[in-house]
């Protein structure tokens, strides 16, 4: 594996989170107001210089829509990312260090919430408690928290007999700083990696699931690529742009957020090797 | 002596399934008890009567402390009376529509995973061994199949009407018969296309196909077919024994991802399965719907997970004495 084909998707892939990244950081500092955008004698333009990427059935402007649009998943899919992530971690290590009947307690929380179907249970609790999407990412961080602990888990097993981890406790290492330091950060780090973009890339899918059906997720007129793909289902077939822009936008981020995450983790496991 | 261990290990599985199951319904319950205000108002629909109200209430013991309140609701729901439907359907029970409902779905992800295996299998023995070449073709696939389903069947169902725009003549009332948007309800067509959304969408696919394709070449690579294939004997039947197990394996890890995507999928295309019912009871708040289905969701999940194993079991006996 490896060679110059993996390096050059790595670094595109990675152009491409980067431009996300970078629009989620800035677009809370653009002002932009969905009423007073709407014009009447401009919808559904096609893509010129004044509107880069058209306008959609109010004449808003779909570029500026797609920028304010990633307000809606960035944050939030941060927040879920480090919940799964640094719960997961604990989690996997506290379960791989414990033994006896801590060991199967840990185990069956985690398996409990790992029954649970994601999608499933984030309508539920979206019938319920009819939540922000802040919260929602928080249950999907959570729902995603066995799956990084089982990995980690099986790491902590795995090097817990091995000889410079022993040696390490033979130094009066503290148990702390052997799981923190040297066998998550050391040699977990890559699934990390790998595990947080997949998680980033999850809450953006259930944003634009959720949005695209309407009834939780973020409302129009507030921006989100979710809701802009939902276009399609009033605008059939008369004009492409209001929704295919989003469409690509979702595709792209997505795919490119886990196959960034993947190709990273490689190449990290390759250096650890 | 073989059965022994095999029917203790099934015994021990089977109770740590039902385990699984009493203590998912209880944070399903949990859940619906953490209803924002005065519970009962929170989850019924706007106009309820007041005795509706309290038969609801008591329907899911709210009338009592939370423990209580969920082994009354358990003793219920444990042979399958989830009370009536509220809005969906109202006065029928849950189960009656979820039920059938449900059996649809389960179908369309069967058939889905099914035809996926077939794929990837047909295309992982095509492709043989992965080479600098193949990744000019694979790596755009990767990326494209990473689309989540969803936005998968929106393009779909938009081509499709494009399509339909181009050969339909003016004036035509009648939609052709292969027309994803179900019209006749015995239509075979909008599950072919809800199918293709699903296995083409979030990675499935390309999923099953490196997962295969990996077992297949580590299977060929290893000392004992090197052994069949030198001894002159087909090497086809031993192959095909040893994938069994990382194939159920892979089965039953992928069909909580698709039984999520069949939710979304089922709606876009309007198919009245299970994921479809869940939506459309949520959008009119049916509590005792969105709960039942939620358990059945949860109860599916457990039970395949549980079959997987069996099967691997009676498959492979090497999986009983690793104490799996």
């Amino acid at each position: 594996m490896g060679g110059r084909g993996t390096s050059f998707a790595l670094w595109l892939s990675g152009a491409v989170v980067g431009i996300v990244l970078l629009i989620g950081i800035i677009a809370p500092f653009v002002g932009y107001d969905p009423v007073s955008d709407v014009d009447y004698d401009a919808q559904l333009l096609g893509p010129s210089w004044s509107h880069l990427f058209g306008t959609d059935a109010q004449g808003r402007d779909v570029a500026i829509r797609l920028l304010k649009g990633t307000e809606a998943f960035f944050l939030p899919g941060l927040l879920a990312a480090a919940i799964a992530v640094v719960g997961g971690a604990l989690a996997g290590a506290v379960a791989g260090y414990l033994e006896g009947f801590g060991r199967t307690v840990v185990l069956g929380l985690l398996q409990l919430i790992d029954t649970l179907p994601r999608l499933v249970f984030i309508i539920l609790v979206c019938t319920i408690l009819n939540p922000s999407i802040t919260l929602i990412s928080g249950v999907a961080g959570v729902l995603f928290i066995p799956a990084i602990a089982t990995v980690i888990r099986r790491k902590v097993e795995a090097l817990a007999s091995e000889d410079y981890i022993l040696a390490h406790v033979a130094h009066g290492f503290s148990p702390a700083r052997i799981l923190i330091y040297h066998i998550l950060w050391l040699q977990c780090r890559p699934v990390l990696i790998r595990q947080a973009t997949f998680v980033f890339g999850y809450v953006l899918f259930v944003e634009t699931a959720l949005s695209y059906l309407g009834d939780y997720g973020v409302q129009e007129p507030a921006p989100s690529w979710g809701n802009m793909v939902a276009q399609t289902r009033d605008l059939a077939g008369q004009a492409p742009w209001p929704w295919l822009f989003p469409a690509i936008a979702i595709v792209l981020t997505i795919s490119a957020f886990l196959s960034f995450g993947n190709l990273l983790a490689r190449r990290d496991e390759e250096a650890i090797r | 002596m073989r059965a022994l261990p095999l029917v203790l290990a099934t015994l021990r599985r089977l109770a740590g399934s039902l385990g699984l199951l009493v203590g998912a319904s209880f944070i399903i319950y949990m859940m619906v008890r953490m209803a924002p205000g005065d519970v009962i108002d929170a989850i019924s629909p706007m106009g309820t009567p007041p005795e509706m109200k309290a038969q609801l209430a008591a329907e899911f013991g709210l009338d009592r402390d939370p423990v209580t309140g969920y082994f009354a609701w358990l003793s219920r729901s444990a042979v399958g009376d989830f009370g009536e439907s509220l809005a969906f359907s109202p006065g029928e029970s849950v189960m009656a529509v979820a039920v059938p409902a449900f059996k649809r779905t389960l179908m369309l992800c069967a058939l889905t995973l099914l035809a996926g295996l077939a794929l990837g299998l047909g295309l992982a023995v095509l492709m043989g061994e992965p080479g600098p070449r193949q990744q000019i073709f694979t790596g755009p696939a990767y990326v494209l199949t990473a689309a989540p389903s969803f936005v998968v069947a929106v393009l779909f169902a938009q081509g499709m009407n494009w399509f339909i725009h181009l050969f339909v003549a003016d004036g035509s009332y009648e939609p052709p018969i292969w027309y994803p948007i179900p019209i006749y309800a015995d239509s075979l067509m909008p599950y072919v296309f809800a199918g293709f959304s699903m296995l083409a969408g979030d990675g499935l696919f390309m999923d099953w196909f490196n997962t295969l394709r990996a077992e297949l070449l580590s299977l060929k690579q290893s000392q004992f077919i090197i052994a069949v294939r030198a001894k002159g004997a087909r090497t086809f039947g031993h192959i095909v024994k040893n994938l069994w197990v990382p194939v159920i394996s892979s089965f039953a890890a992928r069909l909580p991802l698709v039984l999520g995507s069949v939710v979304i999928v089922e709606y876009i295309f309007t198919l009245d399965g299970a994921g479809y019912v869940l939506l459309e009871a949520s959008r009119l708040r049916d509590f005792p719907m969105v709960v039942g289905l939620s358990v059945l969701f949860t109860a599916t999940v457990i039970a395949v997970s549980l079959a997987a194993d069996l099967v691997r079991a009676l498959v492979d006996p090497r999986e009983v004495s690793r104490g799996g």
